[in-house]
């Protein structure tokens, strides 16, 4: 997620565009709506129906008969009339028998997964690729022609679409952590479908539904064309066959023969269309274009100098992002821009770069790189500045390379357009500058690590020797030793070029041992600047030193100290192993087995916390999945109470995820959040403990937000109600999954505090999942250094942390410790 | 491994269009016999006769022999015989097919190339008076059945202007492969390829339009303007390269809605391709002639599905596989 669609509150801005789609929304549903009304209702106005013979065969429109009469002469608006009934009725008879099948398909392939996905899947491909309306017509010539043999023809070749575009959405729903998060508390198929995929599902199956009602009337009319509708019931299709038969288009007989259920049919699908677009289609408000003054070019301008600058976010009404920001970078300079989630950093960088979204508008202010304003310059000028003078190193930097083109026709890409020579031999110096052999640039994106990907993208940035680089939280969502290599290039290469270089992070960790000087962002204003040094120990602002306190020193008086465990182990886990993509099945797909967990023995006391601490990859969380009793073991035991685990699930665990905003489905009523695990047990709801367990984490308890969508809570917020939905169940064992590297840096201690009072309380064992072996130094008793599925290195806290024998625990040490 | 897979799954196809032939006379109502033979004959015939004409047609074997001499069958060309016109259906079958090839081929080309070109404009300016404009008519146009749109151009360009024939494929009185031939061919290729097309383009069109949307929201084309790309370059060379992928595939997925719109385009100018037998098949219930038209279908829509599918990795580098 990008910081700029958490700024704007994708909230703010969509109610205004909802109303546009909707009113193309409305507009079919009205179209369907009236055309249902004429159909059903209007034959009983007429004095003849469709069938009788009621006027002169061919005869011309008159009052009492407006559309004239067929060869039979029967009249026409009564046949257009009764027509539509059959036309309308089988379409949308088609649509909800293919929805609800297609659904169904969709949501059991999704979730039982393995060979009944591959399976399905597989029959719907096989669907999709035979020739559709030479189907129907075979069928259809088969089984006869009535309208239940049409429903069921059309529904027998439509249904395959829907599943596979449903199947998706249900697999992504799958694999959402909420999903996870319930099964994890034991949720059975049934009960994940109902409460948590259905519900996100239905306004994908809406769409599908429109879709399916489009195209059945389509081939209903075509069916009917080629005289495979029922003979006795007339419907548009029959009515322009028997037209088609008799040649109609020749004579003028045409004019209210053929035009009217032709347009009927060309409405009601429209209608559909409209329905299924307004859905789909958004549009972007216009914004009116920035023009701030030239101004007047501040002496001793430095690399980089911001004056004033604002920039505004138009929703509904105008939320100021940016509020008068001045700030220095001078030539060589790293300078670090802090803070948290919705603070207007990420969009000051992007409004140096002139890259703001549609809706963010600059609104003042002025940036000046060598005597010129960015921010008033025009497009062209600016162009030629870009990637030339002043580089961006975007925030999600893994996506920010074309995927189509290689690697090295990029870099060239960035030489070419600033007239500089892209020979391969530059090319190559500048993969060489940031570390990846030469011989890779022919490779695409994809066949690059995301570490690698990243270098790419900073080669490509410095590729013209820009004087100011801007880096968006370059290194997020990467492994914490990949960031570490990546920081550490990033200051080199300032150094070596003299590169002024605007540091933009969340992470005051990662930053504060890098950075000349740090700026503190918050609520869109610079709210302190200085020196890592004179903020740590002398930071005037309470946000600031909020920031610093929420950084523990590695060798810091340890922030909990608790008493010895005492009692035998409520949790072993004795050499336990897990290989992914073992099977055959996995293996015919190209899969190469993993092995995730590799003879993993562990222990865990009545109240003790244990810290399983490593990289990504590295097999904490296949571990803590094996411990949960999600998945049984290859080989290995897991014991519970001294008892082996077997196939079940573990009652005496639950399990807290890394991410709150995804592991809490976000319509869910707090209440609803909270006492989902009693439901799944079928323990009754006691209205009192699930107040208990919310005021347990410091959340209020009152009816209001019992009743408030998670959705609408804070980052810090959603994690308590994350808590307050372990705490619910009395777990003995809480198995927390990196619960604080989602959050912002000042409320991770609380976090942490809420779990201590959980194991206080109720003498639960923690079983603590985390890359940072500082956070993990202060938080556990013990800690287990976990490498390529093993655990390589065990022992009290203090002693892994700062005597540390591997290697690779050191690398883990230096990567977070400043 | 991938290649292999996409041969299994186009082989399924077959197989599952090959066992529906197969099975659809035997669990339809009636018998078997019903769907092999004129009905006039039918009713003339005695049980004893019935019995020796089930004989002839292998039905008292085992279904699953009765199985393998149909794939055999089909494998070495015997698609049965058609009882309408008393001849095998493959040969018929064979008569027609260039024709209704000569008009998907151009209804392809021209939706395909207009669609995309039509498409990307309409991102381009989007929101403008163009954008809006296409979409408009293209929903509409989208929504009307291909054969009510040719019955309408028939009625206007050739019952009420004259200007092109509506009638046939050929003229019968040019000599096959002379000037005036192909210029009667050509003629007549008009309005059965615009009808056809139309649907298409607006199928292409808004592919093109939405891939090109998204492909302009991608972080990829925003790094691009931070290179100091102009706009049009990132339009050329970064959006439209990765907009191509989904046009290809929802032109090649086309192919298949082709084949049915010229089934019932063709019934409208008497074309005499696979479409206007296959709604003979249905008028004289010649079973025969239907299944062999269907199968025949699935194998093209098969070939084209494979053709695609093997050429898309030239498009699209991370589905190539060493």
């Amino acid at each position: 997620m990008t910081e700029a669609t958490l700024e704007i509150g994708a909230e703010q801005l969509r109610p205004r565009r909802r109303i546009e789609f909707q009113l193309v929304q409305w507009a079919g549903i009205a179209i369907i709506a009236i055309m249902l009304l004429a159909v059903i209702f209007g034959p009983f106005l007429l004095p003849w129906t469709a069938q009788e013979i009621s006027c002169q065969p061919f005869e011309t429109p008159s009052p009492a008969h407006p559309l004239g009469c067929n060869d039979a002469g029967q009249d026409l608006v009564a046949g257009v009339l009764t027509g539509g009934r059959v036309s309308l009725g089988v379409g949308i008879a088609t649509a909800l028998v293919t929805t609800l099948f297609a659904t169904a398909v969709a949501i059991a392939a999704a979730y039982r997964g393995g060979l009944t996905d591959q399976i399905l899947m597989r029959l719907v491909d096989v669907v999709m690729s035979l020739p559709f309306l030479p189907l129907v017509i075979v069928l259809g010539a088969f089984l006869g022609a009535s309208l239940p043999v049409q429903v069921l023809v059309i529904s027998l070749v439509m249904w395959a679409q829907p599943v596979r575009e449903l199947r998706s959405q249900a697999l992504s729903l799958r694999a959402s952590d909420y999903v996870k998060a319930s099964r994890a508390m034991g949720g059975g198929f049934l009960w994940v479908t109902r409460r948590h995929i259905l519900p996100d599902l239905a306004p994908l199956i809406v769409p599908q539904f429109v879709r399916v009602a489009h195209n059945a009337i389509l081939i209903e009319s075509s069916l009917s064309f080629l005289g495979l509708g029922d003979p006795l019931r007339k419907s548009w299709g029959t009515i322009l066959f028997h037209a088609n038969a008799r040649t109609a288009f020749l004579t003028d007989s045409w004019v209210w023969w053929i035009l009217p259920p032709g347009v009927a049919i060309a409405l009601a699908v429209t209608a559909f269309a409209l329905i299924g677009y307004g859905v789909g289609e958004r549009r972007l408000g216009k914004v009116p274009a920035n023009t701030p003054a030239a101004g007047v070019v501040p002496e001793d301008a430095g690399a980089l100098c911001l004056r004033k600058v604002s920039v505004t976010y138009h929703g509904d009404h105008p939320v100021p992002a940016v509020q008068s920001v001045s700030l220095d970078l001078k030539p060589g300079e790293l300078v670090g821009l802090v803070g948290e989630s919705g603070s207007g950093k990420s969009t000051l960088g992007m409004a140096l770069m002139r890259l703001l979204a549609a809706a963010a508008q600059i609104s003042g202010g002025a940036a000046w790189l060598g005597g010129r304003n960015l921010l008033a310059l025009a497009q062209e000028d600016l162009r030629a500045l870009r990637g030339q003078r002043i580089a961006l190193v975007p925030q999600s930097a893994m996506n920010a390379l074309n995927p189509v083109r290689p690697i090295g026709w990029q870099i060239a890409e960035a030489l070419k357009l600033h007239g500089n020579p892209a020979t391969p031999q530059r090319v190559a110096e500048l993969l060489e500058l940031v570390q990846i052999p030469p011989a890779r640039a022919a490779a695409y994106p994809h066949e690059l690590s995301g570490g690698m990907r990243q270098r790419v993208v900073i080669a490509i940035a410095l590729a013209n020797d820009p004087e100011v680089l801007i880096a968006d939280e370059p290194t997020t969502g990467l492994d914490v030793l990949v960031q570490a290599g990546i920081m550490d290039l990033l200051a080199d290469l300032r150094r070596q070029r003299g590169i002024a270089m605007l540091f933009i992070t969340h992470d005051l960790p990662l930053i504060a041992g890098a950075a000349d000087r740090l700026a503190f962002m918050e609520a869109g204003r610079i709210v302190e600047t200085g020196t890592p040094a004179q903020l740590r120990t002398g930071a005037t602002h309470p946000h600031t030193r909020a920031l610093f306190a929420a950084i523990p020193a590695l060798d810091a008086a340890k922030l909990w100290q608790r008493d010895d465990p005492q009692g035998a182990p409520v949790l072993e886990l004795q050499d336990v192993s897990q290989t992914f993509n073992a099977g055959w099945l996995a293996r015919l797909r190209g899969g190469r087995p993993v092995a995730a967990v590799q003879d993993v023995s562990l222990s865990l006391k009545p109240g003790e916390v244990l810290g399983l601490v490593g990289g990504s990859g590295s097999g904490k969380t296949s571990t803590a999945r094996l411990a949960l009793g999600m998945t049984a073991p290859d080989a290995g035991t897991v014991r519970v109470d001294g008892m082996p685990l077997g196939h079940g699930r573990n009652e005496a665990a639950h399990m807290v995820f890394q991410d709150p905003y995804q592991s809490l489905r976000p319509r869910m009523r707090v209440a609803d959040a909270v006492a989902e695990p009693l439901r799944i047990a079928g323990k009754p709801v006691d209205p009192a403990r699930i107040r208990e367990a919310l005021s347990s984490v410091r959340l209020p308890s009152d009816p209001a937000f019992l009743d408030r969508e998670v959705g609408a809570l804070s980052g810090g917020q959603r994690q308590r109600v994350a808590f307050a939905r372990a705490w619910v169940t009395r777990p003995r064992i809480v198995l927390a999954d990196e619960p604080t590297s989602m959050l912002d840096q000042s409320i991770r201690l609380d976090v942490l505090g809420l779990l201590e009072e959980m194991r206080q309380s109720l003498g639960t064992a923690i079983l603590f999942i985390t890359h940072d072996l500082v956070l993990a130094r202060h938080f556990c008793d013990r800690i287990a250094v976990m490498q390529e599925g093993r655990i390589v290195e065990e022992g009290p806290a203090d002693e892994v942390a700062l005597h540390p024998r591997e290697p690779y625990t050191k690398r883990l040490i230096e990567a977070v410790a400043q | 491994m991938v290649y292999l897979r996409i041969i299994l799954q186009y082989a399924a196809v077959l197989a599952v269009a090959l066992s529906l032939n197969f099975l659809l006379p035997r669990i339809a109502p009636g018998e078997p016999i019903d769907f092999l033979l004129p009905e006039d004959v039918l009713a003339e015939m005695s049980p004893e006769d019935e019995a020796r004409v089930m004989r002839e047609f292998g039905l008292d074997k085992p279904i699953l022999v009765q199985f393998g001499d149909y794939v055999a069958g089909v494998f070495s060309g015997d698609l049965g015989t058609s009882v309408s016109y008393g001849m095998p259906v493959w040969d018929i079958v064979f008569d027609r097919l260039p024709w209704t090839l000569l008009l998907m081929g151009w209804a392809l080309a021209i939706s395909a190339f207009l669609g995309s070109a039509l498409g990307v404009m309409a991102a381009r300016w989007r929101g403008g008076a163009f954008d809006v404009g296409s979409l408009v008519a293209i929903i509409f146009v989208g929504s009307a059945p291909p054969f009510w749109v040719a019955m309408l151009l028939i009625t206007l360009f050739a019952a009420n202007l004259g200007w092109l024939p509506s009638f046939g494929a050929a003229p019968l009185a040019a000599i096959p492969g002379s000037w005036e031939w192909i210029k009667g061919v050509g003629i007549r290729l008009i309005m059965p390829v615009t009808a056809l097309a139309l649907v298409q383009t607006a199928n292409i069109l808004l592919t093109a339009r939405s891939a090109m949307q998204i492909a302009m929201g991608q972080d990829y084309v925003t790094f691009a303007r931070a290179k100091g790309a102009g706009e049009g370059r990132v339009f050329r060379k970064h959006a439209f390269r990765n907009a191509l992928l989904p046009i290809y595939t929802n032109v090649m997925i086309g192919i298949g809605n082709l084949v049915g719109g010229a089934l019932v385009i063709e019934t409208v100018f008497a074309y005499p391709g696979i479409g206007s037998l296959i709604v003979e098949g249905v008028g004289a219930r010649d079973y025969n002639l239907l299944q062999g038209v269907f199968l025949l279908a699935t194998l093209g829509v098969v070939i084209a599905n494979l053709i695609a599918d093997l050429g898309y990795p030239l498009l699209d580098p991370r589905a190539r596989r060493a």
